[in-house]
C-alpha cells in the first residue's frame, strides 16, 4: 500500500475566503453566529442564527463555468483552486486522469432547488425552468463543477452522507491514492446555508433556539447550556498525494493521512449511537496502527446537539479516556454540515503545524453529561504528533479519520 | 386592446436580455453576430433565451420550431417582432369577434 499525504488546502468559511482568515478568527475565538435577518418570515422555524460565507469575486469564474454552479459550487470552486495553488500541483497535472476529485456535502444547492420549486409548483409549470436548475441542484454538483473547471480528468465522485460527506471524501481518497489507482485527489466538502437547511434540523428539534437575540452565545458544544446545532456554509478542499510524489516535488507535508473508518450504527436515523461511535473510532485507531495513548488531539463532531455530544463525549471516554484533549470548532463557525469534516480538518493541521489546541467556544460550563473526557476549554500549548477527526452523520454515519505528523 | 410594443423596443429589449442573462457587453451586441459563433452562446445557453424571452416578451415559444432557424442577433429581433404581430394579429381577431 502506498503512503498518502496532505499537501494542500484551501477554505471558505463564515471566518473569510481563504485558510489564514479561517485560523485567525478561531485563534482570536471570534463567533461567526449571526442572527440571519428575514427568516423570522418562516412560520414555525425557531432558530433564527446561522454562520453566514460571504459570496465574493464569484465573477471571475467564466459565465460559462459560473453558470452551473449554485452558491455552494462556488465556493467549492474557490477553496479548490486555494489548496491546488497551495499544493504547487501544476494545472496540466489534472488532464493526466492520474488526479482525482472528490467532493461531498448533503445536497445540491439549497438556494436552487427552493428557486426551482418557486418556478415549478405554483402553477405546475415548467416552461419558465433554466437549463442549469439541474447542475445546480444534482447532489454531486460540488464535485462536478470543480472538476469542469480545472479540467480533472481522474476520478470524480462525490461523497453523500450530510455531516460525514467530507471526512468520507478524504477517506475515499485515501483510498484510491494508497491503491494506486489515483496519485492525488482533491477532495472535500461544500454546504450552503439557507432557512430550509436549518429548517429541516428544526423540525427534529435538533436547532439552537433559544440564543436568537445573543447569537454569539450558541451553538454551546458540550456545555450544560446547549440546546442544538447552528448550520453554517462554506468548503473546505484538501490535495492529498501519493507520499513519495510529494517528495519528488519538495512539497510542503502537513500530514500524513494513516488511518480511518466509517460504518453505520444499524439502530437508529436520527439517534445518534455510543456504540457505534466508539466502534468506529476503535477501528480508525486500528487502521492506523495507533494505540489509544497515542492520541494527541480529537477534533470532535460535537455539534452541541443534547444528545450528539452526549454519545460522543461517551465513546470517546470509553476508546480514549480522560487524558487525550478534546475540542469542536462548531461554536466559532457553526456546522458546515457536508464542509464540516475538511474545513475542520483544515483547522485541526494548523493546531498541528502550530503545535497549539484551540478550545471549544461557549464551552462555559461542562454538561454532567459529556464529563470524563479532557475538555480544552483554554489556548493550551501542545505538540500534536497524532490527531484524530471525527464526523458523525444523521442516518447513522460515522466516520474518523487518523493523521500524523511527519 | 394593448398598446403595440415597438422595433425599437423590442431591440433594446432583446439586448437586455443578452446582456443579463449572458453577461454580453453591450458594444458588442450587433444585429449581424451569430449568437453561437460570435456571442458564444451553446445550447444549454438557449433553453435559457427561450426562458428569458417568455419571461421579458410574455410569449410562449418553447415548441416553436422557428427557434431553431435563429442564427444571428437579428434573426432573434426579427423572430420576436414577427411573434409580437402574431400576438397582436390574434388578439385583434378575438376582439372583433366579441363586437
Amino acid at each position: 500500500m502506498k503512503r498518502v499525504v496532505i499537501s494542500g488546502v484551501g477554505a471558505v468559511s463564515a471566518m473569510g475566503n481563504n485558510v489564514p482568515s479561517l485560523v485567525r478568527g478561531i485563534e482570536d475565538g471570534r463567533s461567526a453566529v449571526h442572527y440571519m435577518e428575514g427568516w423570522n418570515q418562516y412560520t414555525g422555524l425557531r432558530s433564527l442564527v446561522g454562520a453566514p460565507a460571504e459570496l465574493i469575486n464569484e465573477k471571475t469564474i467564466p459565465r460559462k463555468n459560473r453558470r452551473s454552479m449554485g452558491r455552494m459550487s462556488i465556493f467549492a470552486v474557490q477553496a479548490a483552486e486555494q489548496a491546488l495553488s497551495d499544493s504547487g500541483i501544476e494545472p496540466e497535472e489534472l488532464t493526466s486522469g492520474r488526479v482525482g476529485c472528490i467532493i461531498g456535502s448533503t445536497m445540491g444547492s439549497a438556494k436552487s432547488l427552493n428557486e426551482t420549486f418557486e418556478i415549478m409548483l405554483p402553477q405546475k409549470d415548467l416552461t419558465q425552468l433554466s437549463s442549469m436548475k439541474f447542475f445546480q441542484c444534482v447532489s454531486h454538483t460540488a464535485a462536478m463543477n470543480v472538476s469542469q473547471y480545472l479540467g480533472i480528468t481522474g476520478c470524480v465522485l462525490a461523497t453523500s452522507a450530510a455531516c460525514a460527506s467530507a471526512l468520507q471524501a478524504v477517506s475515499t481518497g485515501y483510498d484510491l491514492i494508497r491503491l494506486g489507482k489515483q496519485d492525488a485527489v482533491l477532495c472535500g466538502g461544500a454546504e450552503e446555508l439557507h432557512p430550509t437547511v436549518t429548517g429541516s434540523f428544526d423540525v427534529l428539534f435538533a436547532t439552537s433556539s433559544s440564543y436568537n437575540d445573543k447569537p454569539h452565545k450558541t451553538p454551546r458544544p458540550f456545555d450544560r447550556d446547549r440546546d442544538g446545532l447552528v448550520c453554517g456554509e462554506g468548503s473546505g478542499i484538501l490535495v492529498i498525494e501519493e507520499y513519495e510524489r510529494a517528495l519528488k516535488r519538495n512539497a510542503k507535508i502537513y500530514a500524513e493521512i494513516t488511518g480511518y473508518h466509517t460504518c453505520g450504527s444499524g439502530v437508529h436515523v436520527s439517534r445518534p449511537d455510543k456504540k457505534s461511535i466508539a466502534s468506529c473510532l476503535r477501528q480508525a485507531l486500528a487502521s492506523a496502527n495507533v494505540s489509544s495513548n497515542e492520541v494527541d488531539y480529537i477534533n470532535a463532531h460535537a455539534t452541541a446537539t443534547i444528545q450528539g455530544d452526549k454519545e460522543e463525549a461517551s465513546a470517546i471516554k470509553e476508546v480514549l479516556g480522560d487524558l487525550t484533549p478534546v475540542s469542536s470548532l462548531k461554536g466559532y463557525i457553526g456546522h458546515t454540515l457536508g464542509a464540516s469534516g475538511a474545513l475542520e480538518l483544515i483547522v485541526s493541521l494548523a493546531m498541528m503545524e502550530k503545535g497549539i489546541i484551540y478550545p471549544t467556544l461557549n464551552l462555559d460550563n461542562i454538561s454532567s453529561d459529556c464529563q470524563g473526557i479532557n475538555h480544552v476549554i483554554e489556548p493550551v500549548a501542545k505538540n500534536i504528533s497524532i490527531m484524530v477527526k471525527n464526523c458523525f452523520a444523521f442516518g447513522g454515519i460515522n466516520s474518523v479519520l487518523v493523521c500524523k505528523k511527519l | 386592446m394593448k398598446q403595440e410594443i415597438t422595433e425599437k423596443k423590442i431591440i433594446a429589449m432583446t439586448n437586455q436580455v443578452f446582456e443579463e442573462s449572458f453577461e454580453i457587453e453591450t458594444e458588442r451586441l450587433q444585429p449581424k453576430m451569430n449568437i453561437f459563433e460570435d456571442l458564444g452562446l451553446d445550447s444549454l445557453d438557449i433553453v435559457d433565451l427561450i426562458v428569458a424571452i417568455q419571461q421579458k416578451f410574455d410569449v410562449k415559444i418553447r415548441n416553436d420550431e422557428r427557434v431553431r432557424d435563429i442564427r444571428t442577433l437579428e434573426d432573434v429581433y426579427r423572430f420576436i417582432i414577427i411573434l409580437k404581430k402574431e400576438v397582436a394579429l390574434s388578439e385583434t381577431k378575438r376582439e372583433q369577434q366579441k363586437v
